[in-house]
């Protein structure tokens, strides 16, 4: 499967960019379609604690409980659409208790699309168990677990049996965005994700496109979770002081080159929810993305639940634990939610009015913090401009990133439009005094990092990078 | 386009994080927390400003004229303590933190040589994150702060079988054990663990953490207590240290953390 990078931006403008619309959209499952006019609520969850125990049980709370009751609240309350998103446990890396999940969510989105005519879809998202310690990123690197070969193996576990989309939260380059991190050293995120975390990704994706194409299954795409939502999470909101925001809106930036890669290799998108970083990466390849924001309060509370919204095409509420509540199940509660937040999208698009409620979810939340600032649209295009400009070459793409989110965030707080603590400032000057001062050559680049934190990361290893 | 030109932000949103920020200087703080002795001041500020290149000099040269482990208490801590007292006051935050514990950890390494038989920490302490969780940056944290605040740590890495957790316990016998996990079927593990090391007649608290985990969960099995950042997981052993079982960390949880 060959690569083919961006090297220019998908739509001509910021302004072009609008919630619901994409310039590839993608269809699947039972009549879904993503990014052709209409926005699309994603519901996530995660099984009770011992459903884990046998397969039996495990299916049955996914397909009994969990599906059915999306399924049927979508129903009740008249949504025309919904995706699921299963998350796998790791369990599931076992066939065995993977399989029953995968055939049994498939044949109740069919029973409810032929009986309702309800347009559903089930994203599967397998996970990324590898470890760059001793067990190896890489197949063939021997592990005790095998994890590598394990994710390949999962990856067609899913495909075969049912899998409408595919997606993955992959782990390349974890090991250097831990550090970078915990110790506030951009450097070693820009070359942990940025650059080899990109390498990783084409390493996986080449393979896991071709596993869809063999089974049909659209390819959607991955996310920096690890990374660049574990430094949005660790700055968190107002009262939180371990990791300056400023430091994690760039390393959003920079995540954003990691994650086109998934697309670059061929997969089609809808990329995935947790991948705040989606307003950049539509805005170089047009392709759907799942975003989500305000109505995932249930798992994640960030700075631009408002603004997220903006160009989503699928809206997801992140996850949500099975449980009761007064309302019906959790994943009832957070799908009526997430279903009457579309409705009010899809309303704006139908009235048209889409552009200016896109606005008002853009500028409510503009201010609020650094992070939300670059994401910001027109911001986003920004950023999308710089790396479609060094789009061949991964590391130049993720350092133009993080420099140009840098700087969009300096000149807005001079231009009075994003308020920074004078740690945060201290912190975004040392970021661009860092990333200007890197070398313009990829080989010294490496050269310089390599040797830097082989001393300072344990558990970084060239090998699983190919070098 | 809507224009955001001429917004009055102040209308729609309230940035505490500025308006609350603190001025404060780490000079200033330090300056009533550092030792008088020039000696040990020199020692402490390597810590307190993270100078790793000088703190093997500054040691050094202590070493000298002062016995070692008031080298490591009086100097090293001392400064470590400043640290904290800057991250509770938002004027350092975590990377500070963590390279003023590297630091610290270099200077201990050069004094403890010099203590026959090595130095006495305050407790022994298990971590780990569960089976089939690939997620530990907390747990990272968790044992940087255990380090800085005087204890020993058996970091068991993540992805950690029950059974291993078992033998480890039993093999080093730790006033503590932490467990962490990140997904609501990776953290049945702390329970089953627990059952095992209650059957073997342990009674040592089994902190259970992480992003998936709950209160209400931690207290549901015989030895789980909660944490629920990596800050509270210091004091929390200090109690135990003191004196306190499982069930009395549980009683007084809300005033060890400083609210639920």
């Amino acid at each position: 499967m060959s690569v083919t990078r961006y090297t220019k931006m998908a739509y001509s403008s910021a302004d072009e960019m609008v919630f619901g619309t994409a310039k590839s959209p993608v269809s699947y499952g039972f009549g879904i379609k993503v990014g052709a006019g209409r926005v699309i609520p994603e519901l996530n969850y995660a099984p009770r604690p011992g459903s884990e125990k046998d397969p039996a049980r495990l299916a049955k709370e996914y397909v009994d409980y969990i599906s059915k009751d999306v399924l049927e609240r979508a129903v009740t309350v008249g949504f025309p659409d919904v995706q699921l998103e299963t998350e796998w446990v790791s369990q599931m890396g076992t066939p065995k208790m993977a399989i029953p999940v995968v055939e049994g969510q498939k044949a109740i989105c069919e029973k409810y699309h032929e009986e309702y005519g309800i347009n559903c879809a089930v994203r599967h998202t397998i996970p990324d168990q590898r470890e760059a310690g001793e067990e190896g990123l890489r197949t063939g690197m021997k592990g005790h677990h095998a994890y590598p070969e394990a994710l390949f193996k999962a990856a067609e576990v899913a495909c075969e049996n049912g899998a409408d989309v595919f997606s993955v939260e992959t782990m390349g380059g974890k090991e250097l965005s831990d550090y970078a991190t915990t110790n506030g050293d951009v450097v070693a995120f820009l070359f942990g994700v940025g650059y080899l975390g990109s390498i990783d990704m084409e390493y996986v994706w080449k393979e896991f496109v071709n596993i869809c194409k063999k089974n049909k299954t659209i390819a959607g795409g991955d996310t920096n979770c690890a990374g660049a939502n574990t430094a949005m999470f660790m700055a968190g909101g107002y009262l939180d002081n371990d990791v300056q925001r400023t430091y994690s809106a760039v390393t959003r930036a920079i995540a954003s080159a990691r994650t086109l890669v998934a697309w670059e290799c061929g997969a089609s998108g809808p990329d995935k929810d947790c991948g705040y970083e989606g307003p950049i990466a539509k805005s170089i390849a047009g392709k759907p993305c799942a975003q989500e924001g305000k109505n995932c309060q249930c798992a994640h509370c960030d700075l631009q639940g408002n603004l997220m919204a903006q160009v989503c095409d699928l809206w997801s509420n992140e996850s949500v634990e099975y449980h009761p509540e007064f309302g019906g199940s959790s994943v009832q509660c957070w799908l009526g939610s997430l279903g009457y937040e579309v409705s009010l999208m899809n309303t704006a698009i139908a009235t048209g009015q889409e552009k200016t409620l896109r606005d008002l979810y853009m500028i409510s939340d503009r201010s609020r913090g650094p992070e939300g600032y670059v994401l910001a649209y027109d911001n986003a295009y920004k950023i999308g401009e710089a790396i479609a400009k060094e789009g061949n070459n991964l590391y130049l793409r993720s350092r133009a990133a993080g420099i140009t989110a840098a700087k969009l965030i300096k000149a807005g707080n001079e231009a009075k439009e994003i308020a920074l603590t004078n740690k945060q400032k201290d912190v975004l000057v040392n970021i661009i005094k860092d990333l200007e001062a890197l070398p313009d050559s990829e080989d010294k680049f490496f050269e310089y990092c390599d040797k830097k934190y082989s001393d300072l990361v344990p558990l970084y290893n060239k090998k699983n990078y190919g070098f | 386009m809507v224009s955001h030109k001429g917004v009055d932000y102040t209308k729609i949103l309230k940035r505490y994080d500025v308006e609350a920020q603190n001025e404060t200087t780490p000079e200033s703080v330090a300056k009533k927390m550092l030792p008088s002795d020039p000696t040990l001041k020199k020692v402490a500020e390597t810590v307190l400003y993270m100078k790793f290149k000088d703190v093997g000099p500054a040691v050094t040269e202590a070493l000298k004229t002062v016995k070692p482990l008031s080298v490591i208490n009086d100097g090293l801590v001392v400064g470590m303590e400043c640290v904290a007292k800057l991250y509770a006051e938002h004027i350092y935050y975590l990377p500070e933190i963590m390279m003023a514990a590297k630091t610290m950890e270099i200077g201990i390494a050069i004094a403890e040589k010099q203590i026959p038989g090595g130095r006495e920490t305050k407790g022994l302490v298990v971590m780990h994150a569960a089976e089939g969780d690939p997620h530990d940056i907390g747990k990272n944290i968790a044992a940087v702060m255990m380090r800085s605040s005087g204890y020993s740590v058996i970091d068991m890495g993540k992805d950690v079988a029950v059974t291993d957790v078992v033998a480890e316990v039993v093999k080093s016998k730790p006033m503590l054990i932490t467990g962490t996990a990140l997904m609501t079927t990776t953290m049945t593990a702390f329970p089953h663990a627990a059952e095992q090391l209650r059957g073997k007649g342990i009674n040592t608290p089994f902190m259970a953490a992480g992003g998936a985990v709950n209160r209400d969960f931690a207290e549901s099995f015989d030895l789980g207590i909660y944490s629920e950042k990596a800050p509270q997981t210091p004091p929390i052993a200090d109690k135990i240290k003191a004196g306190y079982d499982w069930r009395k960390i549980r009683e007084e949880w809300d005033n060890i953390v400083g609210g639920a």
